[in-house]
């Protein structure tokens, strides 16, 4: 590998990673707060990348108003998810983890009977050229996918940290029932938990639309990766969660361009098995599942 | 420890059942056949399934173990021209052998965690196929395997299985052998320590039963069943591939025990018979197929996270209630 | 050689000193009782005992063979078998399956017999034997109830009856009177003894009950602070002004 090819792949890793991390610490948070997994993240994902679609590509708004959207549209459908499928499960993970696979059933028929199925919907790349680093050449519309992730969950952070809901996503994630007890409602909880979850893993996908093929079915490869990278984590640590996205990020990215792809994603997969048996709690995590 | 008393009145259904399937040929088109003969391989399948669900281990994994099974008839059959008395039992012992593999890690695991990294092992073994075109074929998996075959055209032992009806049966016997097998199990005393692991692996083990060695073990046995299903699955439609074994099989293969049930041995043979059922009246939509699922999924774990099977008793202790008695058990 | 022996038992958790050096000898055929005001190290000691710790070092010694370190289920297949503070049993089972379940270790349990049922020998052995039990332990009327529907105090019984079903020589009893109104109390005392006197079953509880315990245990060993404090007939422990001082304040000594 030269240099040019490693820095490129350098970036490409930091890219891909901050996508990574921007959709696994929704599942973490809302794992953490439920006690509850969304196999259908990757749908929400989907619906994102969607959201840009119909307001960049069909309608014409710019696109920043497009991303901007997808957070509190797809941060509904998160609530939804909750209200709708967490809430009567709640308790019986399995229970809840297989009926969202429904939802993202539903979520992939009715996205493919409105807007086509397996159609590669292109959408127009709005930051076009690329910036050259250390002889390098990355695309803006890639680039600008890690500040946004640093704003993103930067802002999480301080949402978690300091704002008085966040504390409370705080509490009951550590304890649910002396949350309770101090009079914090567990279903709001639950439900803000959702939204955020929803929000984040909406404004992943549609900072991806312009890069990825939009489809129906484009969602389930990055729900799979948020999976192993919040087990590799610690499936409720937030910061375990950015560490293992990177950290998969890199693996998957530099394994793809020595070998290929398929390659990447057996070591990745093989990597997960290897933290559940050597440390079941997770890198950073301190809760066994 | 079944009750004599209820056994007999059992036994009726099941003869009646089995005559039914032995008759069908005679009535059905040999599409519907052939759609037949899938219908005995998954239950085969769900009932293994269920098995395994038994000591609470979900797993994600079983339907790759059934693309082990394939996978092995498939390249025995064809690259090897292994006969399928030779091929069958072998690819039943090599997938016993990868549950082996995979039970160890996942061993250490419980719940959730247990039913996620097999997911993830699962897809390992999805990507080995992909991957490895000797001999797996890659993404184009293995075409063109051998029908199976019982003697030479002339023998008078001969049975030819390019008809699809001899096939069918062929599938019967196997559904019927396991179906009794897996039954036996159930109620056995080996059964019976897996359904006490799920009740209290602590108290197992402070009885000597070893936990470890029994969830290894069930894996194993499951995973058996899986083979077999596999086996035939792969000489039933001839050519395999990695997207045969997907995710998405594997949640319908979870659709039809959440439907069903897992508590009682007839859950899942209700849940398959009756999703198969809906799967085949639901071909005019096809697109919408997969929603009509998840809704189902959905309502039926938010309203009847028992499954069909608790039905029965749930309208019988509604009347019971209505006349004002209370159930005896 | 004694019987049963835990030679210099410590067991940490992290920094936490649970059980600092406790050395104990059980004769075979003594009820031994281990006692303790609360945060002691009684249930630590238990458990690690029992196999379901590992120590952190020292040893515990059954028939000159150390058992500390192994798994619980190989501990109760060389004849030490442990029951819980808590209702253990197999809730949708009845009261007779629990304890055939219990037969686990005198079972024919190979994959074969499960499916072909040919050792029906074995089998019937092992519910002569359960039935036996059952009747020795005054449950017979339950005999055909899910477990679920019992009263706590035959509950608790039916723990003792699946640990013997194991066919123990040591029985180790995890609060046994934990939770009984007195009258089961008198009840579970009467059958550990009968237990002991009748088929030679050595015993090692842990009780919180002191009541309990001065009128079952041939010899009591005193925990405190993770050590032994104090060891002897009851007689002696009830005098020692050691013991006296560690309960003081504590509301439970005769209670």
């Amino acid at each position: 590998m030269g240099f040019e090819t490693f820095v490129q792949t350098f970036a490409n890793a930091l890219v891909l990673g901050s996508i990574y991390a921007m959709v696994a610490v929704g599942l973490a948070l809302a794992f953490g707060v439920m006690q509850m997994a969304n196999f259908s993240h990757g749908e929400l994902f989907m619906a994102g990348a969607y959201v840009v679609y119909v307001l960049y590509s069909l309608v014409g708004l710019p696109f920043l108003v497009a991303v901007v959207a997808a957070f509190p549209i797809v941060a509904l459908i998160g609530m939804l998810f909750e209200r709708v499928l967490f809430r009567p499960t709640r308790g019986n993970v399995l229970s809840g983890f297989m009926a969202t696979a429904g939802a993202g059933f539903i979520m992939q028929v009715l996205v493919g009977q409105q807007w086509g199925v397996g159609l590669m919907r292109s959408v127009v790349v709005p930051y076009k050229g690329s910036a050259e680093i250390l002889g390098a050449a990355i695309s803006w519309q890639r680039l600008v996918i890690i500040p946004a992730t640093i704003i993103m969950v930067g802002g999480l952070w301080f949402f978690l940290k300091k704002v008085k809901a966040g504390k409370g996503l705080r509490a009951c994630a550590q304890d649910p029932e002396a949350a309770v007890l101090q009079g914090i409602s567990l279903n709001k909880m639950t439900s803000l938990a959702m939204l955020l979850s929803g929000g984040f893993a909406g404004v992943s996908g549609a900072l991806m639309a312009p890069i990825i093929p939009v489809t129906p079915y484009m969602g389930h490869v990055y729900g799979v990766t948020a999976f192993i990278v919040v087990i590799v984590g610690g499936m409720a640590s937030i910061e375990g969660a950015v560490l293992a996205a990177f950290i998969l990020g890199f693996i998957h990215t530099f394994i793809s361009t020595v070998y290929d792809s398929v390659t990447a994603t057996m070591v990745g997969v093989l990597f997960m098995a290897i933290v559940l048996v050597v440390k079941p709690t997770g890198l950073l995590g301190n809760v066994k599942v | 420890m079944s009750k004599s008393n209820s056994s007999s009145f059992i036994w009726l259904p099941v003869v009646i059942v089995i005559g039914l399937f032995c008759f069908a040929p005679q009535v059905v088109s040999a599409y519907r056949l052939e759609l037949l003969t899938i219908f005995l391989i998954n239950v085969i399948l769900a009932q293994s399934y269920r098995l395994m669900t038994t000591t609470g281990d979900w797993t994600l994994c079983h339907y790759i173990l059934m693309g082990v099974g394939a996978y092995a008839t498939g390249i025995l059959a064809k690259k090897f021209g292994v006969p399928f008395y030779a091929a069958m039992p072998l690819a039943a012992v090599i997938t016993v052998g990868v549950s082996l593999i995979l039970a160890l890690p996942l061993s250490r695991t419980i719940g959730f965690a247990f039913f996620i990294a097999s997911f993830a092992l699962g897809e390992f073994i999805r990507h080995v196929w992909l991957k490895f075109h000797t001999p797996f074929g890659g993404a184009r998996g293995v075409n063109g395997i051998p029908k199976l075959e019982i003697g030479q055209q002339g023998d008078w032992y001969f049975i030819d299985f390019w008809d699809s009806t001899n096939f069918y049966f062929f599938t019967l016997i196997f559904t019927v052998l396991a179906l009794l097998v897996l039954y036996r199990i159930d109620r056995s005393r080996v059964g019976n320590a897996w359904k006490s692991i799920y009740a209290d692996s602590e108290l197992c083990e402070s009885i000597g039963i070893n936990v470890t060695r029994y969830r290894v073990l069930i894996f194993c046995v499951a995973g058996f069943f899986a083979g077999i299903a596999g086996s035939l699955l792969a000489y039933q439609v001839g050519s395999i591939d990695p997207h045969n074994f997907e995710m998405v099989e594997m949640v319908y293969l979870i659709i039809w025990v959440v439907v069903g049930g897992v508590k009682t041995y007839w859950g899942p043979l209700i849940g398959v018979f009756s999703m198969s059922l809906v799967f085949e009246l639901a071909r005019p939509l096809q697109e919408w197929r997969p929603l009509l699922f998840g809704l189902i999924l959905i309502l039926f774990l938010v309203f009847m996270p028992g499954g069909l099977e608790t039905l029965l008793p749930r309208i019988k202790s509604f009347f019971l209630g209505l006349v004002g008695k209370k159930e005896v058990r | 050689m004694s019987f049963f022996s835990v030679k210099g038992l410590s067991k940490h958790f992290g920094g936490l000193v649970a059980n600092n050096s406790i050395d104990l000898d059980v004769e075979k055929g003594e009820i031994r009782g281990v006692i303790g005001p609360n945060g002691a190290g009684k249930t630590t000691f238990f458990n690690v005992v029992s196999g379901f710790y590992t120590p952190t070092s020292g040893t515990v010694e059954f028939k000159g063979k150390v058992i500390s370190g192994l798994h619980s289920s190989k501990i109760a297949k060389l004849g030490a078998v442990r029951t819980f503070q808590r209702a253990a049993l197999f809730p949708e089972f009845t009261v007779l399956e629990n304890v055939i379940i219990a037969r686990h270790l005198n079972a024919d349990t190979s994959l074969l017999n499960a499916i072909f049922r040919h050792n029906t020998k074995a089998e019937a052995g092992n519910l002569a034997r359960s039935k036996e039990i059952i009747e020795f332990l005054g449950l017979k009327d339950e005999q055909d109830n899910l477990a679920l529907n019992l009263s706590h105090g035959h509950q608790r019984v039916l723990g003792v009856a699946m640990a013997l079903a194991t066919e123990p020589e040591l029985l180790m009893l995890d609060e046994p009177v934990a939770g009984m109104n007195s009258s089961e109390k008198a009840v579970m005392v009467g059958l550990i003894k009968k237990i002991r006197d009748t088929w030679g079953i050595t015993v090692l509880l842990v009780e919180h009950d002191m009541k309990t315990v001065m009128s079952l245990c041939d010899k009591i060993t005193v925990l405190d602070f993770g050590e032994k404090l104090a060891e002897g007939l009851p007689e002696e422990i009830i005098n020692n002004d050691k013991v006296i001082e560690a309960y003081l304040g504590a509301d439970d000594i005769v209670a």
